[in-house]
């Protein structure tokens, strides 16, 4: 069975999964990398590519819980079940009055075992590299005439990450607020001995206000690859 | 949906359902947010930020996606993990996350803390 023989397989699977539980209005699957690799006859024309982007981010926050294994999104006019199915996502958009007992079923059941057959003919999409660790620190400011937007942090975290990225150094981060802002900005050793080893962050007070943060609070930074 | 005199009233009231919440087996932790203020109480200081962070994405992904599919108004959000998960919700417009291991009903507490 060639790749095209396995779209169209998983394409029938979800139309007739459709056809059985008319509580499912749209249906899809994509890889973790995001592109579609098949949707029902009636979720071509729907713009799956905001669903993926959404999903893409969380997927990356969910590693604090042990990766993304399923999503479920309530809403007054419906219900959106996300599922991980052999590395990849089933979407199943349905009505508000869905049994979702059943859907789940179909999602972690029905469909894993025909992507499972599938999967001994065809091979599945690649995975993503991994990426180096993050860290979480506690904010101090800093002020200064020529710190322009860098931040300082132990020089233990980028000599790890350079270890992560074989040697290559880490000059620049970024920086993710309790909020949800996130600022890019360049990154070098603390340069004073006194606020090494303390799990802090020297933030300039402009970087400082971009991100809506103060002294005291955490935020958490990860290496920009150049 | 919870009607309270004022607003301080109403997060104290919410905490302190919370804060029942956390004593039951196999929670983890909570976040209560308004407008101006985050209440946290995680078992695990050294991940605040990450549940912090996980739980807005949650709520702000759940928006898109109810934007994308016709959804409504998002009355609750569930990220499962392989070890944990998340249950984030709108209360009386406050933004509640609740983290807790993956076996245990989340229903129960989006149904207590709506009802009451």
């Amino acid at each position: 069975m060639d790749k095209d023989a396995y779209t169209v397989a998983l394409k029938n699977t979800l139309t007739e999964v459709r056809k059985i539980c008319p509580d499912i209005n749209y249906s899809f699957i994509f890889t973790k990398d995001g592109p579609v690799v098949v949707a029902d006859e009636h979720s071509a024309n729907i713009p799956v590519r905001k669903t993926v982007d959404s999903f893409q981010s969380l997927m990356e926050k969910a590693t604090t819980i042990g990766g993304l294994h399923n999503m479920i999104v309530k809403g007054s006019k419906g219900n959106v079940h996300i599922s991980s199915v052999n590395g990849m996502y089933l979407v199943i958009a349905t009505s508000e009055n869905a049994n979702m007992t059943y859907i789940h079923s179909i999602a972690n059941v029905i469909v894993p075992t025909i992507l499972k057959l599938l999967k001994s003919i065809v091979p599945t999409p690649p995975t993503p590299p991994k990426t180096a660790h993050s860290q979480q620190l506690t904010v101090e400011n800093i002020s200064g005439f020529f710190l322009g937007d860098t931040v300082q942090v132990d020089k233990e975290i980028l000599s790890q990450w350079s270890k992560d990225f074989k040697g290559k150094g880490v000059n620049e981060v970024e920086v993710e607020a309790f909020g949800g802002k996130v600022v890019q900005c360049k990154v070098k050793a603390i340069s004073e001995s006194r606020y090494e080893g303390k799990g802090l962050i020297r933030v300039p007070e402009k970087v400082a206000r971009d991100l809506g943060v103060a002294e005291g609070e955490l935020v958490r930074i990860k290496p920009v690859k150049s | 949906m919870r009607e309270k005199s004022t607003s301080h009233e109403a997060v104290e009231s919410l905490r302190l359902d919370l804060d029942k919440i956390k004593r039951e087996e196999g929670i983890i932790g909570y976040i209560l947010r308004s407008a101006k203020s985050a209440s946290i109480d995680i078992k695990d200081p050294s991940k605040i930020i990450d549940y912090a962070t996980l739980s807005s994405t949650a709520l702000k992904s759940g928006e898109n996606i109810s934007e994308v599919f016709g959804l409504g108004d998002v009355s609750s959000v569930v990220v499962e993990g392989n070890e944990a998960k998340v249950l984030a919700m709108s209360v009386g417009g406050f933004r509640v996350s609740i983290f807790m291991r993956r076996d245990v009903d989340h229903n129960r507490f989006y149904e207590d803390l709506h009802l009451e």
